[in-house]
C-alpha cells in the first residue's frame, strides 16, 4: 500500500453559488500549480445551473434563457471538457483539485472519478457501470447517473470533476441535451434504489471512496480556504 | 527549433482538438507559458511550452482535431536547425507520423469548408493524397463515433445513419454528410464511396423474408452490438474472397511445459499460463516472416504495417468483441499473456475504450477451450487473415521409425483473403507457425 498524500477536504453545507465556487476552485488550482498548497477535494451542492463545456453546441440548450430564469436556474459557459450538464439541489458534486505529477494521465483521472461513483453507488446497493461504448461517466443501462467533466491547468492540475444525482429533480435535464447525447437519459440514486437518497447520506461514503481511489489522506481545510465557499451559500 | 506536439494525456486518448491558439506566430513565449487550449472527450486543458523562444509557425487550424503526437506548432528556441518558416515543412513531419496535419495556409482567413462546426480535421487546401483512412495505419474506421449534433440532426431529418457514407476523418459521418443525405441529390453530385459496413448494415435486417414470432416463440429486439456484429460479418463474407487452410501441430512439448510450470507462472506474473499467448507469439514471428499476411487492401493499394496489432476475439455477454494488443511484435510471451488477460477481463466487464478495439492488423480466434476441433472463421476486415486455434487433443500419430505414439495435437487453421494472398503463401505462413510451436523452447520467453 502506497502512502497517502495529504489533501484538504472542503465540504461546505447548503447550496453554493456556482460562480463563486468556480472562481474559488480556480484560485485553489492556481495555488496548487504553484505548489503553494496541497491537493484539495471540494464536495458540495449548487443551486440550479446549466453549465456548458466549450464543445457544447448552442442548440443543446433546449430551453430559452427566460424559461431557465423563470424556473430559478442560470446558464454558465465554463472551461471544462464535455458538453451541457445540470447541477442543482440533490446532486453531489465533487471537484478534486489534484496535482497529476510528472506524467499526467488525464484518462486515468476520468477512470478514477468513475470508480468513485461506482463504489459509492455499490455501497448504497445500486449497480452502475461504465459505458465505454458510449461515453465517460457512470450509467444504469442507458441512463447516466454520474456526469464527469474535467479541466487541467497546464496539463498538470485537475479542476471540475463529477456530479452524482442523488435525489436531483431530473426534470431539469429536459432543458438540455445532457452530455450531448440525445438518445440517452439520466437517472438518480433515488430512482434506482427506490427510496429517497439525500446528498447528506451519500456524501460521507463518496468522500471515503475519493480518499481510497485517489490515495488521499483528507484533513479539514484551513478556515481561510473554506471561507469563500461558506460565504457563497445561498440556502 | 522545437516542434510542439498534440500531447498524450493518457494512453486511451488518441486525439485532441485545438480549441484556441493563445500565442500567434512571432510571439515570444516563456517556458511553461500556456501555448494553446485543447479539448478531448471529457478533458480540456491548456498546453504549456516546454521551452522559451519565439513562435515561428502554427501548423494546424483552430478547431482541427489531430492525433496525439502530431506537430501543431514550432518554436524557435535558438537551438538552430533551420531557423525560420522556410524549412518548417521539412522538419515538421519528423516528429509526427506521416499523416501530420495539413499546415494552415496563412493566418486565420483560410476558407473553412461548410463542415467547419464538425470535429473533423480541416485541410486548408485540396488534399493531394488519399483521405484519412489510408494514412492512419493504427486506427480503424471511426464511423461509429458520431458527434451529438450529427445524431440529433439525423434524428430530426429521419435519416438512418447506417446508410450514410462518412466523409470525415476515418470515415466519420459529419454534419455535412447528414445534410447532403437529407437533400435531394443534385445533378452531377459525386457520391462518396460507401464505408464497408454501410450497405451491409442496411441489408442485414431485410435479407430474409419476415417470419414474426408465433406461439411458443420469444421475440426480442436485436441489440446494437448484435447488429454491429451482423453487419461486420456479412460485409466480410460479401467483400472478401475467403479461402481456408489448415495444418496439424504437435504441441506435446507445450502441453508438458504448461503442466510443469503453470503454478510458477501464475505466481510470478499473476496471470494464467494458457496456449493462446504462445500461439500468438509464434504467429507474430510468421507475420514478420510473411508481411503480406499482416497487410490490408485499401482500394487498389496494399498497405503493409511494419508492426503487428493483434486482434484477439473475445466472447462476452453482449456477443463478440475483438480487443487489440497494440504493438504485439514488441512483446515477449509474458507481455502478450498479460495484455490478453487484461483486455479479455476488461472486455467482459465492459470497460474497454473505443481505441482498444480498433486497428488490428491480424486476428486470432480461440474456440478450442469450448471443445471445437476445426473452425472456419470469418475474416475480421480489413485484415488479410484470421487464425483459429482449436482444441488440443491426444491422438495416435506416426512418429520416427514408423512407430505409433500418443501425442497432444491441435489443428491450427486460417481463413484468408484470396484477393491479397495465395495458397502457397498461406500454407508457408501456417507451416512457419507450426514449425515455431514444435521447435521453440518457450521456457525462457516465459521467464521460467
Amino acid at each position: 500500500m502506497t502512502e497517502r498524500r495529504p489533501a484538504w477536504l472542503l465540504a461546505p453545507p447548503g447550496l453554493i453559488d456556482y460562480d463563486v465556487a468556480n472562481e474559488a476552485m480556480h484560485t485553489l488550482a492556481r495555488r496548487r500549480l504553484d505548489d503553494e498548497i496541497p491537493d484539495s477535494v471540494i464536495v458540495l451542492q449548487h443551486p440550479p445551473v446549466f453549465t456548458a463545456g466549450r464543445r457544447a453546441a448552442e442548440d443543446e440548450l433546449l430551453w430559452d434563457e427566460a424559461t431557465v430564469t423563470a424556473r430559478g436556474g442560470a446558464v454558465r459557459r465554463i472551461d471544462r471538457g464535455g458538453s451541457f450538464t445540470f447541477h442543482g439541489p440533490g446532486q453531489l458534486v465533487v471537484y478534486p483539485i489534484l496535482g497529476l505529477g510528472g506524467r499526467p494521465d488525464a484518462a486515468a483521472h476520468l477512470r478514477r472519478l468513475e470508480e468513485v461513483a461506482i463504489r459509492t453507488c455499490a455501497d448504497l446497493g445500486a449497480t452502475v457501470r461504465r459505458r465505454a461504448d458510449v461515453q465517460t461517466g457512470v450509467w444504469v443501462d442507458d441512463e447516466k447517473i454520474c456526469a464527469i467533466g474535467v479541466r487541467l491547468l497546464r496539463t498538470r492540475v485537475t479542476l471540475h470533476g463529477m456530479a452524482l444525482n442523488c435525489d436531483t429533480d431530473l426534470t431539469w435535464f429536459d432543458g438540455i441535451v445532457a452530455c450531448g447525447l440525445p438518445d440517452h437519459g439520466v437517472t438518480s440514486l433515488t430512482r434506482v434504489i427506490g427510496r429517497d437518497m439525500r446528498v447528506d447520506e451519500v456524501s460521507p461514503i463518496a468522500i471515503r471512496h475519493v480518499a481510497d481511489v485517489f490515495g488521499l489522506a483528507p484533513t479539514e481545510a484551513p478556515d481561510e480556504i473554506v471561507r469563500p465557499f461558506l460565504a457563497a451559500a445561498v440556502a | 527549433m522545437t516542434s510542439i506536439q498534440m500531447p498524450q494525456l493518457g494512453e486511451t486518448i488518441v486525439e485532441g482538438t485545438i480549441l484556441k491558439w493563445l500565442k500567434s506566430e512571432g510571439d515570444q513565449v516563456k517556458a511553461d507559458e500556456p501555448l494553446f487550449e485543447i479539448s478531448t472527450d471529457k478533458v480540456d486543458t491548456e498546453v504549456p511550452s516546454p521551452v522559451a523562444g519565439t513562435v515561428t509557425k502554427l501548423l494546424v487550424a483552430e478547431g482541427a482535431t489531430v492525433p496525439v503526437g502530431t506537430a501543431v506548432m514550432e518554436i524557435d528556441d535558438g537551438s538552430g536547425a533551420g531557423g525560420n518558416g522556410a524549412s518548417a515543412p521539412a522538419s515538421a513531419p519528423a516528429a509526427a507520423p506521416a499523416q501530420a496535419a495539413t499546415p494552415v495556409a496563412e493566418g486565420p482567413a483560410e476558407a473553412a469548408p461548410p463542415a467547419a462546426q464538425t470535429q473533423t480535421q480541416q485541410p486548408a487546401a485540396p488534399a493531394p493524397t488519399a483521405p484519412a483512412p489510408s494514412t492512419m495505419p493504427d486506427r480503424g474506421p471511426r464511423s461509429g463515433i458520431l458527434s451529438p449534433i450529427v445524431r440529433k440532426l439525423a434524428r430530426e431529418r429521419g435519416i438512418d445513419l447506417a446508410t450514410i457514407a462518412g466523409t470525415g476523418e476515418g470515415g466519420r459521418i459529419t454534419k455535412a454528410d447528414v445534410l447532403a443525405a437529407a437533400a435531394p441529390p443534385a445533378a452531377g453530385t459525386t457520391v462518396a464511396p460507401l464505408p464497408s459496413v454501410g450497405p451491409a448494415a442496411a441489408a442485414v435486417m431485410v435479407a430474409a423474408p419476415s417470419m414474426p414470432a408465433g406461439q411458443g416463440e420469444e421475440a426480442q429486439p436485436i441489440s446494437h452490438i448484435r447488429k454491429a456484429i451482423a453487419a461486420h460479418m456479412l460485409a466480410s463474407t460479401q467483400q472478401t474472397a475467403r479461402a481456408w487452410t489448415m495444418v496439424e501441430v504437435n504441441v506435446d512439448r507445450l502441453v508438458h511445459l504448461r503442466e510443469d510450470s503453470k503454478e510458477k507462472f501464475q505466481a510470478n506474473f499473476g496471470v494464467k499460463l494458457t496456449y493462446l499467448p504462445m500461439v500468438t507469439r509464434a504467429t507474430i514471428d510468421a507475420l514478420q516472416q510473411f508481411p503480406l499476411v499482416n497487410s490490408r487492401l485499401d482500394g487498389e493499394t496494399i498497405v503493409t504495417p511494419r508492426f503487428v496489432n493483434m486482434g484477439i476475439a473475445v466472447s462476452y455477454d453482449a456477443g463478440l468483441i475483438v480487443p487489440v494488443v497494440k504493438g504485439a511484435d514488441g512483446m515477449n510471451t509474458v507481455g502478450i499473456a498479460r495484455a490478453i488477460a487484461d483486455l479479455a477481463a476488461r472486455a467482459r466487464s465492459h470497460q474497454l475504450q473505443p481505441d482498444e478495439v480498433q486497428g488490428a492488423t491480424f486476428t486470432i480466434t480461440n474456440p478450442g477451450p469450448y471443445g471445437s476441433l476445426l473452425s472456419v472463421p470469418i475474416i475480421n476486415q480489413p485484415n488479410a487473415g484470421i487464425l483459429s486455434l482449436d482444441g488440443i487433443q491426444k491422438r495416435p500419430v506416426v512418429v520416427e521409425d514408423d512407430a505409433i505414439a500418443v501425442r497432444s495435437m491441435v489443428y491450427i487453421s486460417m481463413s484468408w483473403d484470396h484477393r491479397l494472398i495465395d495458397g502457397e503463401l498461406a500454407t508457408r505462413f501456417l507451416a512457419r507457425v507450426k514449425h515455431n510451436l514444435e521447435t521453440w523452447d518457450f521456457a525462457e520467453d516465459l521467464g521460467l
